[in-house]
């Protein structure tokens, strides 16, 4: 099982945590097209690389956080930023 | 009017294990015992790393201190629980200065707290938590959150006197459930249920 | 009898004698004695009947990894036979043979075994179709495996996490001085070795062997080493992550470790691989290993006129054992070029060998000692892909990762002191790497001690590399035979699969099963490698090996599935519900009382009288701050930003997709507090959900949730009466019409319970309030109002009588009436929707389905004969057609109007009140029912909630 590196708790089992997915802006919700809208909604990049992702500490600090991840090796590249899956934040 | 209410365990006697072992109760001095105290006063604070509250609890996340008969646990980030005595809480609470975005719930109502105690308690919780009960990892005095037979619990090692010992709170309408369990796991190292606190 | 005077380094207690049973007869053996041993002890030579071909079987490679060794002992099945040990009455039996195991109806001679080739089921048993529940009668009959009894009692089952820094897989010389040298070094080390003792192959070897294997067990010991025997590490996942099967628990029957280590020291040793020829499965067949382990650990001689077809020091030794056994042994040495062709015999064991160069030698036992595979499934699950060496004929690892360390047999060859040397630098490295990561997982844990200096450095791998000794290739013979004993493939099998195009390992081993069953590969892999190198022109290495998985030894299904806890939660009223006759359900996690034995009786008497029911897995949450408002406008698709204190408003959240995620009611108890409720079903999705807006989109919103769910015995006071109970047991609010109305919410004191708070709603549509008090005091509440209202006839309901009286008053259920598909619109609640607030979830999503006119509706429904209570799923189709245009999502017998009631969703077209219906029951029937004016069967206008 893979190791999770929780800001707050450190590392956890990725089973006491929650994959939320890919961290994505979310577009306007009054200037968006269905188009655009349904790419938020749907659409994921899912590269064989780095990648963006939101986790949410379930079982230790409850706290959402976004991590960088090789989806090839499973290494965690950055230290965790404080915005998840809905963040306008950078 | 009906009577002054006592409160209610969560676990009421007698004590059956999860494979429906009947277990006797113990005495306090058995080398391995498991207590319902969920009697105790809580008080859950949440106030951010700038307020005037959290300096004055001074206790960070993941540790737990003792001051005036009140374990101040740093639970969460942001998020301190205490417990002990009614009066000893209301004065600590009485005290924090509530300016900022700072919000004092009562949880004594809201979660079982079981205390776990003996040199054998950590080999208990191995059997039910994936977490890491080494001194190291979790010296006397750590709080942590982590799944216990797949319950989410807040532990806090706590030591008495020099015994190994835990205490462990989860949702209240768990608590029947986890008590029974502990008591599952801890069979095979001769665990005894004492009666709860009143 | 074939047991031989005691011997040196013999682990059998002669002064204990156990008896147990083999197919009903009585076998005696010694304390210390497998099956296998004391069964061929007792001459017996056939102890099972191949998959396929039901030919008879022995022991061949006498250990775990034995292809015929599978029995029954008891009710348990696939006992490994040549592992365990038997107790006093055991009742061991050969499985899966028919009539008996010396005379199998269904043996196939053979001429007949063409027809069981490759491929031979699929082709087969394709057509006729109409013939397949004969075809699977028949086949299920050749199915391997014992028999399951389904009264076996539950047994107990264990696990346990751990976090060594070293787990070290494998307790033969190398993995014993890893252990050692990990240990000394400060690591904290588990030592498991599969076998139930420690020693690997010094056990079973000479003097000089025995002895290096005590001495380094007393430093296992003195190091301070953890070692599980018996115990299997089955299997290595991401980060090391290392699953142990305990068998020799002594309380659990098997026990799952999971063991996040630091380092993985992969040490198992080497197994030794058969040699393909004809007759090679014959009972008397035998491997070197099989031989030395009976002689030298048990004091039993398998034959005695043996051949010993040798290719390495193993093979010489095990006729070296012969001999001192007094056997008559001739040895063929592949080394000068000799080889053997076919063994010959018919029954329980083999009467002669074919050799190459014409002679025929008469024996009862055929020894091979043709070479070794390398067991690298630890190694493919840590991602290495093992490369072949073409000198010393087996695989190797490549580049294994940082964390797991490879020693022993599987790194190389030596004398015992090369290997220990080289496991001792590979423990010590273990070891200094496992600090190295210690310290990173230490400082960076929170609750953590703190860590003193500077994180050690990550050594570099600084080991010499041991030698590789060259081994005569040898596979396969000049004769077809069997290279899948388990699964009863041959070679002659394989190169026809190679001839049908199946010419990549992993498409071989899919279509022809080799390494497919029981062994899983230890015995057969490379040799089905090879034959598929000698098929296809190319050499073993160009066609490569198999992935092996995980697991590298079975383990129970109740050793996976551990002591089963599965939470239950239940509300601080439950004594009370055991204790009078309620019947429970499981909703969710939650164990609540459907009923107290007639809930059509509960539902009447709550709309007549006053009835009382356990709501507690009503989720409530905590909600404080100044932008409590400002969350509860962004989560439900209604406006809440003038609420006022003391009152309740109903809200639906939907989700993004403008689909409906639940409902409930919040209300305002101050200034800046607010209790919210969901669905129970809800309630821990709903919370995560609000987190994740609040901290990853408004993480500058004041706004503190806390769930309370639990921390509040929730009670449900409803019916006409229900205002003077309550009055009963309330002096401080005042219950007053016109002072407390519908929708509002109040706090104080209940039955002497303080801070209890409580509010008027109506989902069962009747005069109702609902008590929140503090759980320690809750089931004291609940008894006082059955106490105080004994004369209004109050009674407890259960969910399945608010289940009936919510659909009389048409209110639908989140998850019941609607579901992944159902947005807003379709509930007939557009009136809710506040499309000019500026943003909340959905609202895209919410303004387009509005202009959507064909998504289904939900409507009330009333079949025409009022008797028939439609299924709950039951399609609605077009009069007179099977097209599906809609479905009954609730439906019930109303004991308030008499008649059946339902709920459903339905297109548009046919949503119209008036309209009339198909409904297609279970039994095939098609019954009319009629689209209702509203969701309420029952006081649609609402006057009695109000009231």
């Amino acid at each position: 099982m893979l190791i999770v590196p929780c800001p707050n708790c450190g590392p956890r089992n990725a089973s006491d945590l929650r994959y939320v997915g890919e961290s994505r802006p979310r577009p306007d919700p009054n200037a968006s097209s269905p188009k655009e809208w349904r790419a938020y909604l749907y659409e994921r990049a899912n590269p064989a690389g780095r990648l963006r992702e939101t986790w949410y500490c379930r079982s230790g600090c409850r706290r959402y956080f976004a991590l960088e991840r090789d989806t090839v090796t499973n290494e965690f590249t950055n230290s965790p930023l404080p915005v998840g899956k809905m963040g306008k934040r950078p | 009017m009906a009577d002054i209410p006592t409160f209610e365990s969560t676990v009421p006697a007698p004590y059956v294990s999860y494979a429906g072992v009947p277990m006797e109760s113990g005495r306090p001095d058995s080398p391995l015992t498991l207590r319902d105290v969920s009697s105790v006063t809580k008080s859950i604070v949440r106030a951010g790393p700038e307020t005037k509250a959290c300096h004055r609890l001074s206790t960070p996340f993941g540790a737990a201190r003792t001051e005036d008969g009140v374990l101040i646990i740093g639970q969460r980030p942001d998020e301190w629980v205490l417990t002990g005595h009614g009066s000893a809480i209301r004065a600590l609470t009485e005290s924090l200065d509530r300016s900022g975005h700072i919000s004092i719930i009562d949880g004594t109502h809201n979660s079982a707290i079981f205390r776990l105690t003996g040199a054998g308690a950590a080999s208990v919780l191995e059997k039910l938590c994936s977490l890491d009960w080494r001194d190291l990892m979790t010296p006397d005095g750590a709080a942590v959150s982590g799944s216990v037979a797949h319950v989410t619990c807040d532990i806090v090692r706590n030591d008495q006197d020099i015994t190994p010992s835990y205490l462990i709170s989860c949702d209240r309408s768990y608590g029947q459930y986890l008590f029974a369990v502990i008591l599952d796991a801890g069979h095979e190292f001769g665990i005894s249920p004492l009666d709860m606190l009143a | 009898m074939t047991r031989l005077p005691p011997r040196p380094g013999e682990i059998i207690g002669r002064t204990r004698s156990v008896d147990f049973s083999w197919n009903g007869r009585r076998v005696s053996g010694f304390e210390g004695d497998t099956i296998a041993s004391a069964l061929t002890a007792a001459g017996v030579r056939v102890v099972s009947r191949s998959m396929k071909y039901r030919r008879p079987r022995g022991y061949m490679t006498n250990d775990y990894w034995d292809p015929n060794a599978l029995v029954q002992v008891g009710d348990e099945p696939n006992v490994r036979s040549a592992h365990r040990l038997i107790e006093p009455g055991m009742a061991v039996e050969a499985q899966n043979v028919w009539p008996s195991l010396e005379r199998d109806l269904r043996a196939v001679t053979g001429p007949a075994s063409r027809f069981l080739t490759p491929g031979f089921y699929y082709k087969t048993f394709m057509r006729p179709r109409w013939l397949w529940p004969t075809y699977e009668k028949v086949l299920a009959t050749f199915s391997p495996g014992g028999r399951i009894d389904l009264d076996t009692p539950h047994r107990y089952h264990d696990k346990r996490y751990i976090h060594p820094d070293v787990v070290v897989a494998g307790g033969g010389p190398a993995g014993m001085a890893a252990a050692i040298a990990g240990a000394e070094a400060g690591a904290r080390v588990l030592l498991v070795e599969h076998f139930h003792r420690l020693g690997g192959h010094l056990l079973w070897g000479d003097d000089s062997d025995r002895a290096l294997a005590g001495e380094l067990v007393a430093e296992v010991a003195d190091a301070g080493v953890e070692v599980l025997t018996d115990s299997t590490v089955t299997g290595r996942y991401e980060d090391n992550w290392i699953a142990i099967a305990q068998r020799n628990h002594p309380v659990a029957v098997e026990r799952l470790i999971k063991a996040r280590a630091k380092v993985l020291v992969v040490a198992p040793g080497l197994i030794e691989r058969p040699y393909v020829f004809a007759g090679n499965d014959k009972p008397g067949v035998m491997l070197s290993g099989a031989v030395r382990r009976f002689v030298n650990l048990y004091g039993v001689r398998p034959g005695a006129a043996a051949v010993v077809f040798t290719a390495n020091p193993e093979g010489d030794a095990a006729a070296a054992d012969l001999e001192r056994a007094e056997a008559d042994v001739t040895v063929l040495d592949a080394r000068r070029g000799e080889n053997i062709v076919r063994a010959l015999g018919r029954g329980k064991s083999i009467k002669a060998v074919e050799v190459a160069d014409g002679r025929r030698l008469e024996c009862d036992l055929l020894v091979t000692a043709t070479g070794w595979t390398a067991p690298t499934s630890l190694l493919n699950m840590s991602g290495d892909r093992p490369v072949y060496d073409e000198v010393a004929t087996r695989f190797f690892p490549s580049a294994p990762i940082g964390n797991v360390l490879v020693a022993g047999g599987l790194a190389g060859d030596g004398t015992h002191e090369q290997l220990i040397e080289h496991a001792r630098t590979t423990g010590r490295l273990a070891a200094a790497r496992a600090r190295s990561v210690a310290y990173s997982l230490q400082a960076a844990t929170a609750r953590a001690k703190a860590v003193s200096g500077s994180q050690p450095g990550w050594p570099t791998d600084t080991r010499r590399s041991l030698p590789r000794h060259p081994h005569p290739p040898l596979f396969r013979s000049a004769t077809h035979g069997l290279v899948d004993f388990s699964e009863d493939v041959s070679s002659k099998d394989m190169l026809g699969a190679a001839d049908e195009g199946y010419d990549s390992v992993e498409l071989l081993k899919r279509y022809t099963t080799a390494t497919m069953g029981p062994s899983q590969g230890k015995l057969e892999t490379v040799n089905t490698v090879a034959v598929l190198a000698e098929a296809l022109g190319r050499t073993i290495g160009e066609v490569g090996t198999t992935v092996w998985r995980p697991p590298y030894a079975p383990i129970t299904m109740g050793g996976l599935g551990g002591p089963m806890y599965e939470p239950v939660r239940v509300s601080s009223i439950q004594p009370w519900h055991e204790a009078n006759g309620a019947v429970f359900m499981l909703a969710g996690q939650w164990i609540r009382p459907d009923h107290y034995g007639d809930p059509s009786g509960e539902v009447l008497n709550t709309r007549r009288n006053v009835g009382i029911m356990d709501v507690t897995p009503l989720g409530k949450f905590d909600l404080r701050g100044p932008d409590v408002p400002k969350l509860l406008n962004h989560l439900y698709i209604n406006k809440w930003m003038k609420l006022p204190v003391g009152s309740v408003r109903y809200g639906i959240m939907c989700t993004e997709e403008g689909v409906v995620l639940d409902d409930g009611v919040t209300a305002r108890l101050g200034d800046h507090h607010y209790m919210m409720t969901t669905t129970s079903s809800g309630t821990a999705s709903v919370w995560e959900w609000a987190e994740n807006w609040l901290q990853t989109e408004f993480p500058d919103w004041q706004v503190h949730i806390t769930p309370v769910t639990s921390g509040f015995t929730s009670i449900n006071v409803a019916g006409p009466e229900s205002r003077t109970l309550v009055r009963r047991l309330t002096m401080d609010v005042n219950l007053d019409p016109a002072a407390f109305k519908y929708m509002q919410v109040r706090t104080g004191t209940v039955a002497g319970v303080p801070d209890c708070f409580m509010w008027r709603i109506g989902f069962t549509g009747e005069l109702s309030f609902e008590i929140h008090v503090p759980a320690g005091y809750g089931l004291h509440v609940w008894e006082a109002l059955l106490e105080a209202g004994e004369d209004l006839r109050v009674r407890p309901f259960g969910v399945e009588g608010q289940r009936i009286m919510r659909l009389e008053k048409g209110h639908f259920i989140v998850g019941q009436d609607t579901d992944g598909l159902t947005k807003l619109p379709a509930l007939g609640m557009a009136h809710l929707l506040k499309l000019d607030k500026h943003d909340f979830v959905g609202k895209p999503e919410l303004l387009w389905a509005l202009a959507d006119t064909s998504a289904p509706v939900l409507v009330g429904i009333q079949p025409t004969d009022p008797s028939i209570v439609p299924d709950e799923a039951g399609q609605i189709v077009r009069p007179g057609t099977d097209e599906i245009i809609g479905r009954i999502t609730s439906s019930r017998m109303s004991p308030t109007l008499g008649r059946s009631i339902c709920l459903g969703q339905v297109l548009p077209e046919a949503s119209k009140a008036g309209s009339e219906l198909t409904v297609l029951m279970t039994d095939g029937r098609r019954i009319t029912a009629r689209v209702m004016a509203h969701h309420a069967h029952f006081d649609p206008e609402g006057e009695r909630v109000r009231g």
